[in-house]
């Protein structure tokens, strides 16, 4: 039974087309996957659907009446419900609190407290969802504060409900978590909506595909069971692409970078325990691991943004020590976890942000402290046309730029500098297809120029796709060292949750 | 001076007579930030509430009027801030001060141009201790409480009112969520920027009546700049207590407590160093982490429409 159409949907901003004549369906009990690269327009049609933007064109029939919501509250009363990427949540309030909010149960005035908790747990039960009702969302982590947002639509008597990119911020085993209460909602009678670019996690959890490309609708019927991931990500992008080929190492060169007796002391407990590594010229080493594990710890360790309890750090044989800048210096260059946090000043312009940190050599900086503008907007221009970053000029602030460009001005900021050896983390987290090639491409030929790239992920396709040679850290640990396909994505898996798999001597240890 | 029992009842009553004005004003900020704007503003709207309120006393020859004028125009004050902060979305720290400034600069305008004096107004219509014989009757409490003006009752009440409509009713929960995270509210469908209004005009009313109780409450006049920077104590209470009524009571007595001393003790120690030390307290509560003064996450945070 049909339960959502979207016809002839267009979305025309100021100098661009969102979308171009979509039509788009939902059916009951069903799950689509909207899959599209970033901008191609999956966002902007679920925020017609939902009453945040209105349509330039086209009509809107829910449950076969033709319908316009104006603001999403109109929508929400209708049944249908957003799980937005960033997530809605009062950190100070409990996950009664947050799930009731705005819709809460009792008399007109006053708020009833006992009813209000009773309706969350039987929620709760009747979806077998595992949160504590009365635990302050700060608390939680990820995957139960989502499990929290997805109560707040249930309460709300969702019908329909729109996940944008839901596994972006999970780790592998909440993502199972995550389809396994999608599937009972299924079964409960809901339909869903899952915005994404995630390919396999689309095989995994839709019943239809639904591929957008640059606002128009290539495919509103693909079954996932029939087409390879390679089809689909054609379809996505519109031309071949090619993910998974390894392209190995061609010349491995001496030793580069030595890291000996790596420990990281936090809060008292031992973050990392006695890490010993070494990584060669012309080598990518990648560490595999769930966050949390001690990721964080060695990245900050290793660009000397973090005093360990003990480390010896050597690079082409001479020991670096002291602050971030002399890691920086000594040409250890440094790809930041969160790019936002850590590695942009998103509200300086591209050009600005393509100096940082290095602002200070004689390239940039005149002898007497002043930047030397000239050369730097000169240098920006060749960045900014080197790595195709997609900016309306140098000048533009970095926040208005998507993901992935932003992604590609930290990339180009590093690479261009030529380091000897440089530490890469997450590099292409919230980035699409199209510029995750293109960064791959990058690392391996910075690779091929002879650095040393330490590449730590949570995406263990991305390790098991470039890497030389693989780490699996756990709880600080490493617990196994291996080729590429040595071990399967099974294997590497048990591993990185603390199942010990003994590849050696075939025992598991308990 | 003999510390005997005279002295205590003495101290306990002017500690209550001094917190009142706190009290109230405090509670005006915390409606403002409890609705998520920056609660800097409540001098001026309290400095406006006291001229207002003996302007309106003045005109209708009675005490109650003169306190609703007095919130009147606290809270006309406060719309200022308001649509400075929330509307044009001026840094409320600015807006604030703005409103500061202006009163301050209005007031003794109008007392010249209204009344045509200077310095103070003339005496009006004010509140009466209320003579309660019987009160006299109940042992301590009653001499303690039969000092107070009928006011300071009707603070009270509404800290215990404040309380209850923040905590236990549904308006408070979802004002509360606006102040904690704009875009959540905005998406449950929750009119942010009506509940920043209602939030900053509650400020307004309650800063107004904070100034009414200055100038017709304790007294019978205006006086220029009669507020003397007890509506930037108010913002110093609200976070000390952290921005909840029943905090805000208890921060108010506190500093209201080292305001009577200074009274009684101004010929013992030097009066300053009295005074002082609340501050120098709050200091040390804030520099240690220890009030733990972390106000709500989405304060001057706006939504787009």
């Amino acid at each position: 039974m049909e339960i959502i159409r979207m016809e002839n949907i267009s979305k025309i901003y100021p100098g661009t087309v969102a979308l171009k004549g979509v039509d788009f369906t939902l059916n009951k009990q069903e799950i689509v996957s909207l899959l599209g690269e970033n901008g191609a327009g999956k966002t902007t049609l679920m925020k017609i659907l939902y009453g945040m933007t209105a349509p330039s064109s086209g009509r809107i029939f829910y449950k076969g009446e033709p319908v316009r919501f104006k603001r999403p509250i109109d929508a929400i009363e209708k049944g249908i419900c957003m799980v937005h990427q960033h997530f809605m949540l009062v950190p100070a309030f409990t996950v009664v609190e947050n799930i009731i909010a705005g819709s809460e149960p009792g008399s007109n005035i006053f708020l009833d407290k006992k009813k209000a908790r009773q309706e969350v747990i039987d929620l709760i039960s009747r979806f077998k969802f595992n949160v504590d009702p009365d635990a302050k969302v700060e608390k939680l982590s990820v995957g139960e504060q989502q499990r929290v947002e997805i109560l707040k639509v249930l309460y709300r008597k969702a019908d329909v409900i729109i996940l944008d990119e839901p596994t972006a911020v999970l780790t592998p085993h909440e993502v199972d978590d995550l389809f396994a209460v999608l599937r009972r909602l299924k079964d409960e009678g809901k339909s869903i909506i899952i915005i994404t670019h995630k390919l396999k996690e689309t095989k995994e959890i839709a019943d239809r595909v639904v591929v957008l490309r640059d606002g128009n609708l290539i495919n509103d019927n693909v079954d996932p069971r029939k087409v390879s991931t390679k089809e689909l990500s054609e379809m996505m992008v519109g031309h071949e692409v090619n993910l998974q080929a390894r392209r190995p190492a061609k010349h491995i060169g001496e030793v580069c970078l030595k890291v000996e007796n790596l420990t990281v002391e936090e809060d008292g407990k031992e973050k990392v325990k006695n890490v010993s590594f070494a990584i060669h010229h012309g080598e990518i080493l990648g560490i595999a691991g769930i966050e949390g594990n001690g990721q964080t710890q060695i990245i900050e360790a290793l660009t000397g943004l973090r005093k360990p309890k003990s480390m010896k750090l050597t690079l082409d044989g001479k020991e670096v020590t002291g602050k971030s800048s002399d890691f920086l210096k000594a040409g250890i260059g440094h790809v930041p976890e969160d790019r936002l946090s850590m590695g942009l000043v998103k509200e300086m312009s591209v050009m600005e942000n393509m100096i940082l940190g290095y602002h200070r050599e004689s390239e940039f900086c005149s002898k007497k402290g002043l930047l030397l503008k000239k050369q730097i907007s000169q240098y920006a221009e060749k960045l900014k046309k080197d790595f195709l970053v997609k900016a309306a000029s140098i000048y533009s602030a970095v926040s208005s730029l998507s993901g992935g460009n932003q992604q590609k001005i930290i990339i180009s900021r590093v690479f261009s500098r030529e380091p000897k050896a440089i530490i890469v983390a997450h590099p292409t987290r919230g980035v699409d297809i199209g510029a995750t090639e293109y960064i791959h491409n990058q690392l391996i030929e910075l690779r091929d120029r002879g650095a040393a790239v330490l590449l730590i992920s949570a995406d263990l396709d991305e390790v098991r796709a470039l890497s030389d040679r693989i780490l699996v850290l756990y709880e600080g640990e490493i617990v196994s060292e291996s080729m590429p396909g040595e071990l399967s994505e099974v294997e590497m898996g048990l591993l990185m949750t603390g199942g010990n798999y003994m590849v050696e001597e075939g025992k598991q240890r308990d | 001076m003999t510390f005997n029992a005279e002295v205590l009842y003495s101290i306990v009553a002017s500690t209550l007579r001094s917190s009142v004005p706190l009290i109230l004003a405090a509670l005006g900020g915390c409606f403002s930030v409890r609705a998520g704007v920056s609660d800097l503003g409540l001098e001026g709207m309290m400095l406006a509430g006291s001229f207002f309120s003996v302007l309106g006393s003045y005109i209708t020859g009675n005490a109650w009027l003169g306190l609703l004028f007095g919130m009147l125009f606290g809270a006309v004050f406060s719309m200022l801030h308001a649509v400075m902060h929330i509307t044009y979305r001026v840094n409320a720290s600015i807006s604030g001060m703005c409103v500061n400034l202006l009163a301050t600069a209005a007031t003794p305008l109008l007392l010249n141009e209204i009344f045509g004096m200077s310095g103070k107004s003339p005496i009006v219509e004010a509140f009466k201790k209320p003579d309660w014989q019987w009160m006299n009757n109940i042992p301590v409490v009653g001499r303690i409480l039969g000092a107070q003006n009928v006011l300071f009752f009707v603070a009270i009440l509404l800290v215990i009112v404040s309380w209850i409509f923040m905590y236990k009713t549904k308006i408070g929960l979802r004002m509360r969520m606006v102040s904690e995270n704009p875009h959540a509210a905005s998406t449950v469908g929750l009119n942010v920027t009506a509940y920043k209004y209602f939030g900053v005009a509650m400020s307004g009313c309650l800063a107004g009546f904070a100034g009414a109780y200055l100038s017709i409450g304790q007294m019978n006049l205006f006086v220029e700049e009669m507020t003397a920077g007890r509506g930037y104590i108010a913002v110093v209470i609200n976070a000390f207590g952290k921005y909840n009524p029943l905090g805000v009571f208890g921060g108010s007595i506190f500093f209201g407590f080292f305001d009577a001393l200074q009274t009684i003790f101004q010929n013992i120690f030097p009066s300053q160093l009295v005074m002082m030390t609340p501050y120098v307290f709050t200091l040390l509560v804030i520099a240690l982490g220890l009030g733990g003064s972390r106000g709500p996450a989405g304060v001057g945070k706006h939504v787009d429409n």
